[in-house]
């Protein structure tokens, strides 16, 4: 920049040296003199104006840059809720949801085409849904959005957030971020690091579970467990489709049980919920609405789109089983999950802590108090929890899942953790899944620039 | 013979000096509108079709108030880009030229050729440095006419005519597959032309005055269609003192386009047969304004201040419905305004210094501020036809408001300038230029930019006895990059609960290294004077344009699609040849010819590593190659089917006169350029066929591939391509000037009346009905670059000097 304000100076040194000849001429009339002045002043201002910096900075009106943007906390508000919609539209394009979890495991069908691929395990057929679906790009968009949120929030300056917005936004990006890791590791196992620390490292699937506790575990002490809306006033609404602190300690009790961690898990789960917050309880889920980049499913839970074939129904719910007439509505060949609450898709509901302290305990060598909160999870079903065993217990604690958390998208994932897979999707060997069959392959775009190559199952022309 | 008056005749002609000294830039080729072949058509550029060595003119499109092509040794990375047009000038200071977005409606025909005396093209780098980044594709300097000595002169020209198509074959039409009764529906001989001009000027001790108004209709060939343009013009100079002068020209207009459906838009039609227009309605609506004002003071010692302010403004309004039954049972409405504004103030120090008698200099240091502020403001809307009720009556019930889409958008740009031109020039042999100009532009980070050149012209008639004049520079200046991205950019993602809150990221980083693309201009030429009958002239150059702004597509765990990254080279080189004859000067008899032709090459210099992951990717397959390159599928490998570019192109005009008779005709011609025309029936989604093409109708084994509706993939067959080479007779004109009324009457000074012609006769083996139909030289399935057929027109004139 140097030699141009020389450039500039020499310049008003040119006008400069002709103003001066023109006021020793002493001949000059009045009015022309005035006029060179005028016009050497003029000529003079505008070469200043013209070095300034800031006269050629120009302030877009109609598009957002990003300097000087989050100075206030509804637009840092926008930043995490920014980490929101990319979650949703990770989870329901291509209703992405269902995909990664009953649909594939064979429990709900989705009225698309692609859908009998993937329950017929064809992921790599070539079909552009199942390219997008095969892709984690838009999990990673959450994490990037959750990391940008956080910047923001702690570089905002003094007095722009309060301590509850600056905790409560902090948490949430935290979470984000800590789902989206957890959702990348039970989709494809081992993943690539966005940390700025070791950005692109390659992770094994605990690595990356870990990673993702850490972040739940510091949300967990930040979000409240009811949020306020704008008035300051709590909401449930907005708390279900937020994350709060019930959501937070499920997310952290379901990384803990990923990683075989029953004790953590449990202490998670009991040093959390304590009888005087059950009023407090809230679930997580995401919120409907329009996403302006891409068309996504607006009503995901439709009884059209989504449903469950007769048969499968009364496998999975017997004939006595309460919940068949309370989850369900059946009509001619298929039962149809009753949606409650249309304006969001339930990832975390408040039904589930019950099955995670079954679990938790169970798996903390708790039999007992695993079974006594099994039974209260399973309220309506036919069965008798009470005589199960060590051996027998995990089979019904899987199935009461299955039964209880039909729709939000968890059934391959559970059939992963409890080494199930094989089980239930026969066209898989034990074989086939130590290769890497239960995981997601890798989308061209995924493996590309990112060192990857094809897990072992999939790269099977 | 009195040329200027003697009150302030000195005074007046050093001010035509100082003021053609303002931005200090010499042309290359000067045009005296008089004395050139003009067109019946609107629009500036057509009078030029054909005339300049370099400077092509494309007539793409037949539709009235559309703008023809403007190319002079321009080149983007974008055949459709408009920033390779030449800047425009009027008097010296830049014009809003390039056409808008809503309304398409030409800017170059806000005046009428009658208003011009000059058209200066600058093309060589000695010269164009000196706009910097605003005429990196060359530059036309519009000069208007000014008033001439006396008190006052009234010139009237009128004439009038008719459009019609030759030997019409519907099915050569580009759009007829997609409508074919309809078509035959569409065109139609007999739309008329006319066109009035009338101009008063006067001179004297005070300055000089020129005024007047102009009016142009034309019909064109598409039935209900047409197009329409007054303006008022005035072009004023005043001596306030002997020293101290104000310059003041103001040009005003309004412009209107009527536009039809079947005729010029959606070749998508759902429906093959389109029925009653009736409710149909796309008015188009311009208002076009070119103002400046200057101001010049003489110093002593050679030396003057200028200042020169100007504005330019378009207001374009679009207001469109297209009726239920056109639409299937659908119904659409829109309307779109866009105010262009583009604000200039340019102040100078001229010093005109002798150091000897054999060295001279003049030298020129100035100051130049431009601000552009674009506004955009639609909203259109589609609804169903409910049950009952006429198309009309939905009109005025209006949209469902769900359905309805309002768009604003703003854009505002700053760039600021220094510039210094130094003339020197030993004896009456050798002239020396150099040139700096600076430019700092707000849609950097970095803002300057800095551009020198230097030219040297020798003239070896006094030295060497031969009449051979040579010249060389070299130089550089730039292409704005646009958008602005140094500051990075956040996009809305999408609502959340319930619509109450937005939830924003970024879309991609801010991205320091933004600047201009930089270009290198080389040139080289030699005139040659055999006698006082030959012209021969010969211009080398060579472009070569680098740091493109492209997109670097990251690895999907960044959670960013891109970033921006500067690089890629193009080159541009042409040898321009021009021939000048003035075969036969005498009283009663003479004869005189242009002949013209550029050779140009394109090529891909270089490239950005690991081009697959970038916005340049399509260009992987032409790197060393012409970036007009006619790139396809074929198979699963890309290969070039041809280019767009011409190997060569120019132009012909032959001008007789015998006593009061002159005769004059224009041909165009460009030879070697490739047309790929896209299939309208091999057209699929690549999934449903299995990513396999050809299927069982492809005319070609080719392909392009699209990104189709929800990021479908699509392949687009190509039916043919073929060789676009033609000859034009692109206008003739024969006149008779009435002398001897003319000496009769004391008044008059000339009577003349005219028939004129154009676009008269094409030679080309192209299948479709006009060789540059296409501006990108492919045919589209949409036709989105595709113009309406080119009519011929014939129109008698008259004009009257008093």
């Amino acid at each position: 920049m140097t030699h141009w304000k020389l450039f500039i100076t020499g310049l008003c040194k040119q006008y400069f040296v002709a103003f001066v000849r023109e006021r020793r001429n002493g001949k000059r009339q009045i009015l022309t003199s005035q006029v060179s002045r005028f016009t050497a002043g003029v000529i003079l201002a505008m070469a200043l104006l013209c070095s300034c910096r800031k006269s050629l900075t120009v302030e877009q009106e109609n598009s957002a840059v990003e300097e000087g943007y989050y100075q206030s906390a509804p637009r840092i508000q926008q930043s995490v809720i920014g980490g929101y919609v990319d979650f949703r539209r990770a989870l329901l394009a291509n209703y992405a949801w269902m995909m990664y979890g009953e649909a594939r495991a064979g429990d709900l069908k989705v009225a698309v085409a692609y859908q009998q691929q993937v329950s017929s395990q064809k992921l790599t057929a070539p079909d552009e849904n199942l390219v997008q679906l095969s892709d984690w790009g838009y999990f990673y968009d959450v994490i990037k959005d959750a990391n940008d949120a956080l910047d923001i929030i702690d570089n905002a300056a003094e007095g722009v957030l309060s301590s509850y917005q600056h905790n409560v936004y902090r948490g949430e990006a935290l979470a984000l971020k800590s789902m989206a890791y957890f959702y990348l590791a039970r989709i494809w196992g081992p993943v690539s690091s966005a940390e700025k620390n070791n950005f692109g490292a390659h992770l094994t699937r605990d690595e990356v579970v870990k990673q993702a506790i850490v972040y739940a575990t510091e949300a967990q002490k930040l979000v409240p467990w009811m949020l306020l809306n704008d008035d300051g006033i709590e909401s449930a609404a907005l708390t279900a489709v937020r994350f709060n602190k019930t959501a937070v300690t499920s997310l952290l009790a379901q990384e803990a049980l990923w990683l075989g961690n029953g004790q953590n898990a449990y202490d998670i789960l009991t040093n959390t919920f304590t009888s005087n917050i059950a009023d407090s309880l809230s679930g997580f889920g995401l919120a409907i609405g329009a996403d302006r980049r891409m068309e996504i499913p607006q009503a995901p839970l439709s009884p059209n789109i989504l449903s469950m074939p007769l048969a499968t129904f009364n496998a999975i719910y017997p004939a006595g089983d309460a919940r068949r007439a309370s989850m369900f509505n059946i009509s001619g060949n298929s039962a149809t999950l009753i949606v409650r609450d249309a304006s969001k898709v339930d990832l975390l509901p408040v039904r589930e802590i019950d099955l995670l302290f079954a679990e938790a305990a169970w798996r903390s060598e708790r039999l007992e108090e695993a079974k006594e909160w099994l039974i209260l999870a399973a309220g309506g079903a036919t069965e008798d929890y009470s005589t199960l065993t060590e051996e027998t217990f995990g089979n019904a604690l899987l199935l009461e899942r299955q039964r209880q958390l039909v729709g939000t998208g968890q059934r391959m994932f559970d059939l992963i953790r409890f080494d199930k897979v094989p089980s239930y999707i026969p066209v898989f060997t034990e074989a086939d899944v130590t290769k890497g069959a239960a995981y997601w392959p890798l989308s061209a775009n995924s493996i590309r620039g990112n060192g990857w190559s094809q897990n072992a199952y999939w790269a099977i022309p | 013979m009195r040329l200027i008056p003697k009150p302030g005749g000195k005074a007046l002609l050093f001010l035509l000096v100082s003021i053609g000294a303002v931005m200090n830039v010499l042309a290359q080729d000067s045009l005296r509108v008089d004395s050139m072949l003009l067109s019946n058509r609107s629009g500036v550029e057509n009078i030029l079709q054909g005339r300049v060595a370099g400077l092509r003119i494309k007539s793409w499109s037949g539709t009235t108030g559309a703008q023809s092509t403007l190319n002079l040794r321009g080149l983007s990375l974008d055949p459709t880009d408009q920033s390779t047009m030449p800047l425009i000038l009027i008097n010296g200071v830049p014009m809003i030229a390039g056409p808008s977005n809503i309304t398409g409606i030409n800017p170059l025909t806000y005046f009428s050729p009658e208003q011009i005396e000059r058209i200066d093209v600058i093309k060589d780098i000695d010269r164009l440095a000196a706009y910097g980044v605003q005429a990196p594709n060359g530059a036309l300097n519009i000069i208007m006419k000014e008033g001439k000595p006396g008190s006052i002169h009234v010139r009237a020209n009128a004439y009038a005519g008719v459009n019609f198509l030759q030997n019409m074959d519907y099915k050569r039409d580009a759009f007829y597959d997609f409508n074919t009764t309809a078509r035959r529906d569409v065109y139609g001989d007999g739309g008329m032309i006319n066109d009035e001009t009338l101009l008063v000027d006067g001179a004297g001790s005070y300055g000089s005055y020129l005024f007047g108004l102009s009016n142009h209709q034309d019909k064109g060939i598409i039935k209900g269609s047409g197009f329409g343009r007054q303006n008022l013009f005035l072009n004023a100079k005043y001596n306030i003192t002997d020293r101290f002068s104000a310059h003041f020209y103001n040009n005003m207009t309004l412009a209107n386009r009527n536009g039809r459906y079947t005729g010029e838009y959606s070749r998508d039609l759902i429906l093959p047969v389109v029925g009653s227009e009736e409710f149909f309605m796309d008015k188009n609506r311009n208002l076009g304004l070119i103002s400046s004002m200057g101001l010049t003071y003489l110093l002593d010692h050679g030396i003057t201040i200028s200042s020169v302010a100007s504005l330019s403004y378009e207001g374009s309004s679009r207001d469109m419905y297209i009726p239920s039954n056109l639409l299937d049972g659908d119904i659409y409405a829109s309307s779109a305004a866009y105010k262009r504004q583009l604000i200039t103030w340019n102040t100078s120090v001229n010093w005109l210094h002798e150091f000897s008698d054999a060295l001279k200099m003049d030298m020129t240091l100035g100051g130049e501020l431009r601000n552009t502020d674009d506004r955009l403001t639609s909203v259109n809307g589609q609804r169903s036809l409910e049950n009952g009720g006429s198309n009309f009556v939905k009109v005025v019930t209006g949209y469902n408001a769900n359905q309805t889409i309002a768009l604003s958008n703003h854009n505002v740009e700053k760039l600021s300038s220094f510039y210094g031109t130094w003339k020197f020039r030993y004896k009456k042999d050798l002239d020396v230029n150099l040139v700096a100009r600076a430019d700092g532009s707000s849609l950097y980070d970095n803002k300057w930019a800095f551009y020198p050149a230097l030219g040297i012209h020798y003239d070896l008639k006094n030295s060497l006895s031969i009449p051979v004049k040579i010249n060389a520079g070299i130089g550089k200046t730039g292409v704005l990059s646009r958008p602005e991205v140094y500051r990075g950019q956040l996009d809305a993602y999408g609502d959340y609960y319930g619509g109450n809150y937005l939830g924003i990221g970024e879309l991609y980083p801010a991205f320091s290294g933004a600047k201009s693309i930089g270009v290198t201009q080389i040139d080289a030429g030699v005139t040659v004077a055999l006698g006082s009958v030959l012209d021969l002239t010969v211009d080398y150059f060579n472009k070569t344009y680098s740091d493109f702004t492209y997109q670097r597509y990251l690895p999907n765990i960044n959670g960013i699609d891109y970033i921006f990254e500067t690089g890629g080279k193009l080159g541009l080189s042409g040898v321009e040849v021009a021939l000048d004859g003035n075969w036969i000067h005498s009283t009663h008899f003479s004869w005189t010819s242009n002949l013209n032709i550029a050779f140009y090459r394109n090529k891909v210099k270089a490239l950005p590593g690991d081009i697959e992951n970038t916005s340049l990717a399509y260009l992987g397959a032409v790197s060393g190659a012409p970036v007009t390159s006619l790139v396809a599928w074929q198979g699963s490998a890309e290969k070039r089917i041809g280019n767009s570019a011409p190997r060569a192109f120019g132009g012909f005009t032959n001008t007789l006169r015998y006593r009061n008779i002159s005769a004059a005709f224009t041909l165009t011609y460009a030879w070697g350029q490739d047309i790929a025309a896209e299939s309208f029936n091999s057209r699929y989604d690549a999934q449903a066929i299995n990513y396999d093409f050809p299927v069982k109708n492809a005319e070609t084994p080719y392909y392009f591939i699209y990104e189709g509706a929800n990021n479908r993939t699509i392949y687009q067959g190509i039916r043919t391509i073929e060789d676009g080479s033609f000859v034009r007779l692109s206008r003739a004109a024969v006149s008779w000037h009435f002398s001897s009324i003319s000496k009769r009457i004391e008044a008059l000074s000339d009577l003349e009346i005219f028939v004129r012609g154009d676009n008269l006769l094409t030679l080309s083996r192209y299948s479709g009905i006009n060789p540059e139909e296409n501006i990108t030289g492919s045919r589209r399935y949409d036709l989105m670059y595709t113009g309406t057929p080119l009519p011929t027109s014939v129109a008698l004139g008259i004009k009257v000097v008093f």
